[in-house]
């Protein structure tokens, strides 16, 4: 009935476990949806509920893939889903990274924890644009070695010299040795900033991550002398309806799933309670 | 929907009855009726007389609208289907206030098939009414919504459908263009609290004050007619049909600003008492400086500790004077 509150069948077609509670699954839904980097979807399981999610890889043969955690009742329904069930899924919801923005300009991502995922799908972006000329570096803190999703794959890839990857962990007994070729240090991921020799009015920031990551690295970024109109966040929020209905992701006045969830620090000190 | 009612036409009693009568043939007929516990409540309309003018009923119209819970879709046999489509019914004697309660919701749910499907086949009568002690209604708040409005000497048509019933029904074609007759004599006017007013006493002590009497009750967006909060819920049936439903939901509640995890956006009774003002006042997404407030008074009787958001208002404008 209601086109947006409707979902499609998407075939659960391929659940690949990461880390501990973190697997990344492929649904490949029945008609093919354009899910931008930064926007989500959401994800049902009748009789039980549904959740958003963001898409951690560029959308190919309509396949969505999306790096999701276990922590509450329905991700826990879906965890218990297998390979070939189907399940529901309606979007694409929100607003999605501003890529045009990066053109000609450095890209300074900066994750934490599972923020990692909906970043990986804006890395790829970049990487697939070959027009760009700037360079693409990754921050990206985690509680510990063993919790950094996409490992292989972010190593490779700075081995190969295409993205500048640095690692921070909360703790750890030993750290990622040098053979993989990527720093990593013990401390917040903030603190990767002070050895990253970056031209701020030459680069555009993303951060996606928990609330306290924001708090501490949106202003500094600032402080350094990036624009505030260049620095952006995603900001992560309960969505029920994700078309600017039911009230639950308001901040500031704003839908964050319609509005949003990407923001731009200009806008974000403008929102009271965003962050 | 015009944005506001101009066509009228000389009021006929007897055409009227007529017209209010035939509203019920196809349609479920709902008007306001007091009861003998004191309360206004929308009642069938199956027998006794309509009202001539309209009563602020506790509950509002909304409810008939947004019901606290409705399908939005059916899983059956691995397929996600459409929800029922609504009958057909109409409300006589809707008070102005609520009329721009309906426009307001909308506009919120322009795009919504469930909320349109229902105004589609709804039809709203509003009638001049006598203000309560209550009462802060505002005519230059924002537009009306529905069909009719019946006043005392005169009977406009709001919609295309209600000036085709009327035409229908043997009154002439619009022949005056008079302003709707707000009530004479409503309460004083309040005084517009403004964003800055607002955004700038976010640690004013009246926060703190009102949000530890506050219940989290909710009391007062059940029976606001412009609140709309909703989440979702799931009903299996014993075949294994599952049913979605949007329940009613409401910005006081505590976890309805948490995220997963369990992080809280709004964790305190003030969060969530200044996040309803907010919303309330100044508007959220594209309604943003739409104040949403038609003055009907409900929330203030319901309030179990007499919380007023005008009281509030008058406040921070004080303070920020001051």
């Amino acid at each position: 009935m209601n086109e947006a509150l409707q979902p499609m069948t998407a075939v659960l077609e391929k659940i690949v476990p990461m880390v501990v509670d973190n697997s990344l699954f492929t649904f490949l839904p029945e008609r093919s949806i354009p899910v931008a980097p930064g926007q989500f979807v959401e994800i049902s399981i009748p009789g039980v509920g549904s959740f958003p999610v963001s898409a951690c890889e560029l959308v190919r043969d309509s396949r969505i893939v999306s790096c999701i955690r276990r922590t509450g009742r329905v991700t826990e329904a879906l965890y218990n889903r297998e390979e070939g069930d189907a399940i529901g899924l309606r979007g694409p919801f929100g607003n999605g990274f501003p890529l045009e923005l990066f053109d000609e300009k450095d890209a300074l991502l900066i994750a934490g924890g599972l923020g990692m995922a909906p970043l990986r799908a804006l890395l790829h972006a970049l990487l697939d644009d070959h027009k760009r000329s700037g360079k693409i570096v990754l921050l990206y803190g985690s509680r510990e070695p063993g919790a950094l999703l996409f490992y292989d794959e972010l190593v490779e890839l700075s081995r190969q010299g295409r993205v500048d990857v640095r690692f921070s962990v909360d703790f750890a007994e030993t750290l990622p040795g040098p053979s993989g070729g990527v720093f990593c240090r013990i401390g917040l991921v903030s603190e990767l900033l002070s050895d990253l020799d970056f031209v701020p009015g030459k680069t555009v920031a993303t951060v996606c991550g928990p609330p306290a990551l924001y708090r501490c690295v949106l202003e500094e970024l600032a402080l350094i002398g990036m624009s505030a109109a260049k620095i952006f966040a995603t900001l992560e929020r309960r969505m029920r309806c994700g078309v600017g209905e039911c009230c639950h992701c308001v901040a500031g006045g704003h839908y964050v799933c319609k509005d949003g969830p990407v923001y731009s620090l200009e806008q974000l000190r403008c929102m009271e309670g965003a962050i | 929907m015009f944005d506001s009612a101009v066509p009228s036409s000389p009021l006929k009693q007897t055409v009227l009855d007529d017209l209010l009568i035939s509203l019920g043939q196809n349609r479920t007929l709902w008007a306001p009726r007091t009861e003998p516990d004191g309360f206004c409540r929308l009642q069938l309309a199956r027998e006794g007389p309509l009202p001539s003018q309209s009563t602020l009923t506790f509950i509002p119209l909304k409810k008939l609208l947004l019901p606290p819970r409705e399908a939005v879709w059916v899983h059956r046999d691995g397929c996600f289907h459409a929800a029922d489509e609504p009958e057909p019914f109409a409300v006589v004697g809707v008070p102005l206030c609520d009329l721009q309660a309906i426009w307001y919701l909308d506009q919120v749910f322009a795009d919504d098939v469930p909320y349109r499907a229902r105004r589609a086949k709804s039809l709203l009568v509003g009638m001049s009414c006598e203000p309560g002690l209550d009462c802060r209604c505002d005519g230059q708040l924002m537009p009306l919504a529905g069909d009719i409005f019946i006043g005392q000497e005169r009977v406009w048509a709001i919609s295309a459908a209600g000036d085709a019933l009327l035409r229908e029904s043997g009154f002439s074609a619009p022949v005056l263009d008079v302003p709707l007759p707000w009530p004479e004599g409503t309460a004083e006017k309040r005084q517009d609290l403004s964003g800055e007013q607002f955004y700038s006493a976010a640690d004013a002590s009246i926060w703190a004050e009102e949000g530890k009497r506050c219940l989290s009750c909710g009391a007062c967006s059940v029976v606001c007619p412009t609140c709309y909060c909703f989440d979702m819920q799931d009903e299996a049936a014993v075949d294994g049909t599952v049913t979605r439903h949007r329940i009613w939901d409401n910005c006081f509640f505590a976890e309805h600003g948490e995220v997963a995890g369990g992080h809280d956006f709004r964790p305190g009774r003030a969060n969530r008492l200044r996040f309803r003002m907010e919303h309330k006042f100044f508007g959220f997404g594209e309604l943003r400086g739409q104040n949403s407030c038609v003055g009907c008074g409900r929330c203030r009787k319901a309030c179990p500790v007499d919380i007023d958001l005008d009281r509030i208002a008058e406040r921070l404008i004080g303070e920020a004077a001051s």
